[in-house]
């Protein structure tokens, strides 16, 4: 398993060193693997079901799938997630863009107040009350509107616009251009990668949140994938202290706890699908971004 | 000021990106700031956004009941237990696993290790909370394997046993959220002059003394900014700000002693039972916290080493 240079001997040191990481991997992927494993296994089959199903099965995918209200909120993850990576990566690149210009009128004023909300905010009861002053209860928009704009974003979309050589904006200017049209047709195609990476980091936060759609929302048609499983975990947490799961249903080898399995697995698999873009290279350039703010 | 007005003139388009980012502020961050008097007025939800400037003083009335009640002392307790306890190991961790990284020769095992690791940082706590009770509750994998082997006969109280709570809480974060922070300390030790490692081979120096002496001191500006970070939201769980939800999730009637802290009592008194005023006061000590800690670990960094975050 271990490489090295033919000069070099394989101490204790790298031994150790090695099994440490193969323990970490292991420790940080085996949670995962037993909740597929479970998935695919019928909920009241007992048994040895560390590494594999004790009787398979696709009927915890199956009822899931049926379930008129998990398809609702998973629609509604989808939903919110697409419309808010949309709205939040337009928002947080325009007052980015206009943000990278040393000369912008007002700069030092505008940054002052960008950095002060980064370290210091109201806290949760009176934004709650806002919230409800502003209608946004009960409403699709409880997703959308308040979490359009991210500080720690425009910081990161700063750094990255000023990369942009000044020639680029001069020749378009030359040429008769106008903002808008320099914004557009030059800007926006040469941040793609950028774009891509807010995209992604957003994406995957709106596709986590939870906390807005369990206590800002009270309509079940609302509710979204991340939401439910909460409830589920909450009730099926009582059920943990005792005696484990109980069947959910006679005649039917699906458990509460199978089909939050299932459920698990719906939820982890668009991050798992998406993280090989999430690649090194993306998370580097953020984390340091944003440490050098 | 004339010459600004017609450099906005100038700039409308800019000028109206930057505007609309300022209105959202505005709106999202600086009205809820003017909110915080609610922390020392007797105000109800019933008077609605405006009555939080037209209702009645009443002072630190609300600061006082917190203080004097019977839950104070075990709320303030296990927050600043919490909170020191994941700085003492959620910090440390993965500078040492970013070591580890940087110690292995074998590159596929290092990039293997590396990518797996912040895996679950994209992952929400709903999730990790149901991973954490499918392996550590009294029927979950943890307590099946130990019976199977005979180490226990009655399963561990992980979950359920209050003292067991802290412990618990600091494992999940140093799960959670290790490999994303060694990332940027891998950066940073990546960025290490090879050189000088050559001329401390040269010298004899083994591989701990090397890692002591030029790996450690080398990445000490990444360590400090790191620092400040942890410690600016210290109350809220440090680099990960995990505390609310794990105590959330994690938290209930048998572990209630250990597993309450500020953000749920704020949580429960607040939006539960609509104590709107004195869940702002309870919300307002630990921003002030907060606040407090962020400048003055600025400060410190600034005096002590080159490094600071503003």
């Amino acid at each position: 398993m271990i490489k090295i240079k033919k000069a070099n001997r394989i101490t204790v040191f790298d031994c150790v060193v090695a099994a440490l990481l193969v323990l970490v991997a292991i420790v940080t992927l085996y949670p995962f693997y037993f909740v597929l494993v479970r998935s695919f296994n019928e909920g009241t089959a007992s048994g040895n079901t560390y590494f594999w199903p004790a009787r398979f099965t696709f009927d915890n995918y199956a009822t899931f799938f049926r379930d008129s209200k998990w398809l609702g909120g998973l629609w509604m993850s989808i939903l919110r997630t697409v419309v808010g990576t949309v709205t939040g990566v337009f928002f947080t690149c325009i007052v980015a863009y206009a943000m990278s210009f040393p000369q912008l009128a007002y700069r030092r004023l505008y940054m002052t107040l960008i950095v002060i909300s980064m370290y210091f905010s109201g806290g949760i009861i009176p934004y709650y009350v806002l919230l409800r002053s502003l209608g946004l209860f009960n409403s699709f928009w409880v997703y959308i509107i308040p979490s359009a704009l991210s500080a720690f974003f425009i910081m990161v979309g700063i750094s990255f616009f000023r990369e942009i050589p000044a020639d680029l904006y001069d020749s378009a200017k030359v040429d008769g251009a106008n903002d808008l049209i320099v914004f557009t047709r030059i800007v926006l195609p040469v941040s793609k990668p950028f774009l891509a990476t807010i995209a992604l980091f957003i994406g995957v936060n709106h596709w986590n949140s939870w906390f807005d759609a369990a206590f800002y929302v009270n309509d079940a048609s609302l509710k979204t994938l991340s939401s439910m499983m909460m409830e589920l975990i909450n009730r099926n947490q009582a059920a943990y202290m005792t005696i484990g799961s109980a069947a959910a249903r006679a005649n039917s080898t699906v458990t509460t706890f199978s089909i939050q399995t299932a459920a698990m697995v719906v939820s982890v698999a668009p991050i798992i699908c998406v993280y090989p873009f999430l690649q090194q290279y993306f998370v580097k350039g953020l984390l340091i971004g944003s440490v050098k703010g | 000021m004339a010459k600004k007005k017609s450099a906005f003139r100038k700039q409308l388009l800019l000028q109206m990106f930057a505007l609309a980012g300022m209105l959202y502020l505005l709106v999202f961050n600086y009205i809820p700031m003017a909110g915080i008097v609610m922390a020392f007025k007797n105000y109800s939800i019933q008077m609605g956004i405006s009555g939080i400037f037209t209702s009645e003083w009443v002072g630190f009335r609300y600061f006082k009941e917190f203080f004097n009640s019977i839950n104070f002392y075990a709320i303030f307790r296990n927050t600043v237990a919490l909170s020191v306890l994941k700085l003492l190991f959620s910090f440390p961790v993965p500078i040492l696993f970013a070591l580890l990284l940087n110690e292995t020769r074998s590159l596929k095992l290092k990039k293997f290790s590396q990518t797996v690791s912040y895996l679950p940082h994209f992952i929400s706590w709903v999730i990790v909370a149901g991973l954490a009770y499918s392996f550590f509750s009294s029927s979950g994998v943890i307590n099946s394997m130990l019976q199977a082997m005979g180490l226990t006969d009655k399963p561990l109280e992980f979950l359920t046993k209050s003292t067991n709570f802290w412990p618990m809480a600091v494992f999940l974060d140093v799960w959670k959220d290790m490999g994303w922070w060694a990332i940027i300390f891998l950066a940073a030790i990546t960025g290490v002059d090879p050189t000088l490692y050559e001329a401390a081979s040269l010298d004899g120096a083994g591989r701990m003394k090397k890692m002591w002496h030029i790996t450690l001191p080398a990445i000490r500006g990444t360590i400090t900014v790191v620092l400040i970070l942890a410690l600016g939201n210290l109350f809220g769980g440090g680099l990960s700000g995990s505390n609310f939800e794990q105590s959330y999730f994690l938290g209930n009637t048998m572990n209630f002693e250990h597993s309450e802290i500020l953000q749920t009592h704020v949580f429960r008194t607040g939006m539960v039972n609509s104590r709107f005023a004195y869940a702002t006061a309870v919300g307002l000590i630990q921003s002030c916290v907060s606040l407090a800690l962020i400048f003055i670990s600025n400060f410190a960094a600034r005096r002590l080493s080159d490094a600071s975050l503003f």
